[in-house]
């Protein structure tokens, strides 16, 4: 097999691993939560096709751990042992462990680490539990050793099977330095006697090198049944209580939570470029609608050339009405290729409340809601960040502990709440909590003293709130290592905001908390208002608008160091004359002449000084990066009815740069 | 793509197939019988691309009953591939494939 073939095959088998583990994960916290026993058989096979496909694609290692946890799962699957919670967090951090290892054969970085070394022996003592002692002493003395006798007789069905011994032996080949052997004994003496598609050859292989026995079995995994198999240890280690064998101390769960954390992200981040799966449900909708399309197409047709006589000209209205509403369809459907289930971001989320809580010591029940909530793929990619900041954020602050809660008159278990739903053309996403709620006395006393504010006295709650998506605004007494470090809710905002959404906050003291995430359902079309600059169009995105509003020439001062500011409701907002910002000659320039429009974005206001508006519009958003170069203050580019270029604004960007001018 | 028999009379030369994998062995072993007949035969492996261990079964059985009957065996082309598969195997001696030859 060619190079670049064996890593389209890992590509793909890497990509079914994590699939399988995700299900390892939910079945694992499914039992947990008292499931049924049809879940082991669940994880089992999971655990099963990671091992075989591990050995078969060229990762021993990964096939050797997965084999512990395999052997471990089969105990449990045969009755012999009883699930408990020991044997999940086990399994559970097994999974934790192989999501790593698989980072890290994609970083094409050594699979093992000193984790997965403690985790491996782990396993193998839970399975030694209960053995007698010097049973499991005897097997680890044979466990690992530097050199290898491997005596291997084929079957005589083995290759028709599809199983080369040149692939195996191949394959040992990456475990050490081989000596190999050929046993022809059963070999026939006459062409006559030989059936070539049956094996008659057996092996001696003497293998140099530190290895352990089960990643030398692990390459012979898929023909266990299809051969006879010995594998002796030449020499034994001296060192059998080496570190890695010392029963090992769980790592810390914090590290652990952070772990998965850091290897989903970087997961995710590689998925960003890839692939999307889609339903033949979907594409035979879309070869539908084309075809649709094209019969539009050629109804059309007969009217092209000569002249369209009055009688005909119903028909033709029709047509048209037709390819309109065609091609609507059609660019819907082609956007619900791109929407996906919002479950594949939710489903993170159990393993880590679990986790949080336990670490806590609070007890969490989650509740999920609007799973089946689709949208596109890009913001689902990146809605997932900010989401674990409200989670972790909603157990480390806003739920209590189950004394106070009882203090409080509640119940032990605090609820949290992920609920996903369809708002019009936006996707709302809820993050709640019944648990002690924003204290507005903490956050206006620490941003008295950050100096935010002077007093909160006239401050509504909702304008208390506000405060904490300030950039380094904490409260926790305590910095613990899931939250409080202040970096939190500005990044959560500033996440959303890049995706054109708004995050806002409703907390009641002592009743809980809840943080509404507004998305756009797609990034590929956004809802914007065009705006005349000189010769030039801009559209500036409507959820960005807050009213547009015309000035008196005098109503906008200069002020020292070359701004502009104008008043608005009772606060000075800066002006940006987009014709300067963007360098348009022909504009209006006296300000009672054109439009002022008021805009928010990234937490702050500013108008936005245009020659008027021209109205509102759809705008499919087309790449200015991928086109020409990224260009700043421009989020991208859209074509107008007419056939010409008009840039969308982004409003973002300009207060950005309206910062770094102040700042300069 | 069956192994092919060249050459009349004497020296049988059998060139293997470029896929001389399971599949092909069936047509491999009948004209490799049918060189038995002769006294001499070359093995010309300088076309194969891929060999799996059938194929080299085939070429011992082949070799050894060519050995009893008293045939003399050359090889006149050894691919890159072949020896590769035959080191791993640990089939080079037995197969005695030359120590050098351009392949």
């Amino acid at each position: 097999m060619s190079k670049t073939g064996l890593a389209q095959f890992q590509q793909v088998f890497i990509e079914e691993s994590l699939e399988g583990l995700d299900t390892m994960e939910s079945s694992l916290l499914a039992l947990d939560n008292g499931g049924d026993a049809e879940l082991v058989h669940t994880i089992f096979r999971a655990a099963h096709s990671i091992k075989g496909g591990a050995a078969t694609f060229g990762f021993p290692e990964m096939s050797s751990f997965t084999h512990e946890a395999e052997s471990l799962l089969d105990e449990v699957r045969g009755g012999k042992r009883a699930i408990d919670g020991a044997i999940i967090e086990l399994l559970l951090r097994t999974v934790d462990c192989l999501r790593a290892m698989f980072a890290r054969a994609q970083a094409g970085e050594p699979l093992n680490d000193a984790v997965a070394e403690a985790l491996r022996n782990e396993l193998a003592a839970a399975m030694g539990r209960g053995a007698p002692v010097a049973g499991v002493q005897a097997r680890r003395e044979v466990d690992q050793a530097d050199a290898w006798t491997v005596r291997f007789r084929p079957h005589a069905g083995m290759l028709a099977g599809g199983n080369e011994p040149l692939r195996l032996i191949r394959e040992l080949a990456g475990l050490g330095e081989l000596t190999v052997k050929t046993e022809l004994d059963r070999l026939p003496a006459t062409l006559a006697a030989l059936e070539p598609t049956e094996c008659h050859l057996g092996w001696t292989i003497e293998l140099k090198g530190p290895a352990r026995r089960a990643d030398i079995a692990a390459v012979f995994d898929w023909v266990e049944d299809e051969c006879d198999l010995a594998i002796e240890a030449k020499h034994i280690v001296a060192e059998v209580a080496s570190p890695v064998a010392t029963p090992a101390t769980p790592a810390a769960p914090a590290a652990n939570v952070a772990d998965a954390g850091a290897v989903r992200a970087q997961r995710e981040a590689s998925a960003e470029s890839s692939s999307v799966r889609v339903s033949i449900d979907k594409i035979d909708g879309l070869i539908n609608l084309v075809g649709e399309l094209v019969i539009t197409q050629s109804m059309l047709d007969t009217f092209r050339g000569g002249e369209v006589d009055a009688s005909r000209l119903a028909m033709l209205e029709h047509g048209l009405a037709q390819l309109a509403r065609h091609t609507r369809e059609l660019q819907e459907s082609v956007m619900g290729i791109r929407m996906l289930p919002i479950a594949s971001v939710f489903n993170r989320f159990p393993r880590m409340v679990r986790d949080i809580s336990q670490k806590l010591g609070k007890q969490v029940k989650l509740d999920l809601v609007g799973e089946q909530t689709e949208l596109d793929k890009t913001v689902l990619e990146k809605i997932g960040d900010p989401m674990v900041h409200l989670v972790r954020n909603a157990i480390d602050h806003g739920l209590e502990t189950p004394e106070k809660r009882r203090a409080a008159g509640k119940q032990d278990t605090g609820t949290l709440t992920l609920a996903a739903s369809h708002r019009g053309g936006s996707i709302v996403v809820e993050v709640s909590d019944d648990g002690a709620g924003l204290n507005r006395d903490a956050i206006v006393s620490k941003a008295v003293q950050r100096g935010l504010i002077a007093s909160a006295e006239g401050m509504s709650d909702e304008a208390v709130a506000e405060l904490i998506f300030q950039p380094g605004f904490s409260t926790a007494a305590v910095t613990t290592d899931l939250s409080g470090r202040g970096v939190g809710m500005d990044v959560v905002r500033r996440n959303v905001s890049d995706l054109g959404g708004t995050v806002t906050i409703r907390s009641t003291q002592g009743k809980g908390s809840v943080f509404t995430i507004t998305l756009p359902l797609t990034l590929a079309i956004i809802d914007g208002l065009t705006a005349a600059v000189g010769e030039e169009r801009y559209i500036v995105p409507l959820v960005s608008i807050v009213e547009s509003v015309q000035l008196k020439a005098d109503a906008v001062r200069s002020v020292a160091g070359g701004g502009e500011l104008f008043r608005f409701r009772g606060e000075y907002l800066p002006v940006i004359r987009l014709h300067d910002a963007f360098g348009c000659d022909t504009a209006v320039q006296a300000i009672d002449e054109g439009l002022m429009v008021v805009v928010e974005g990234d937490g702050a206001r500013m108008g936005l000084f245009v020659d008027g508006l021209i109205g509102q519009q759809q705008a499919v958003v087309k790449s200015l990066e991928a086109n020409y170069r990224r260009v700043q203050g421009i989020s991208g580019a859209t074509i107008l009815a007419d056939g010409s270029v008009a840039l969308i604004v982004d409003i973002a960007g300009l207060v950005r740069l309206q910062g770094r001018r102040k700042a300069a | 793509m069956g192994g092919r028999t060249k050459g009349k009379g004497e020296a049988r030369v059998i060139a293997l197939p470029a896929d001389f994998r399971l599949a092909s062995t069936a047509d491999v072993k009948a004209s490799l019988a049918d060189a038995l007949g002769a006294s001499a035969a070359e093995l010309d492996g300088a076309a194969v691309e891929r060999v799996d261990s059938a194929a080299l079964q085939l070429l011992l059985v082949f070799r050894r009953e060519a050995a009893a009957r008293g045939l003399a065996l050359a090889w006149s082309g050894v691919s890159v591939a072949m020896r590769e598969a035959a080191d791993v195997l640990g089939l080079s001696q037995v197969l005695e494939l030359p120590a050098s030859m351009p392949a």
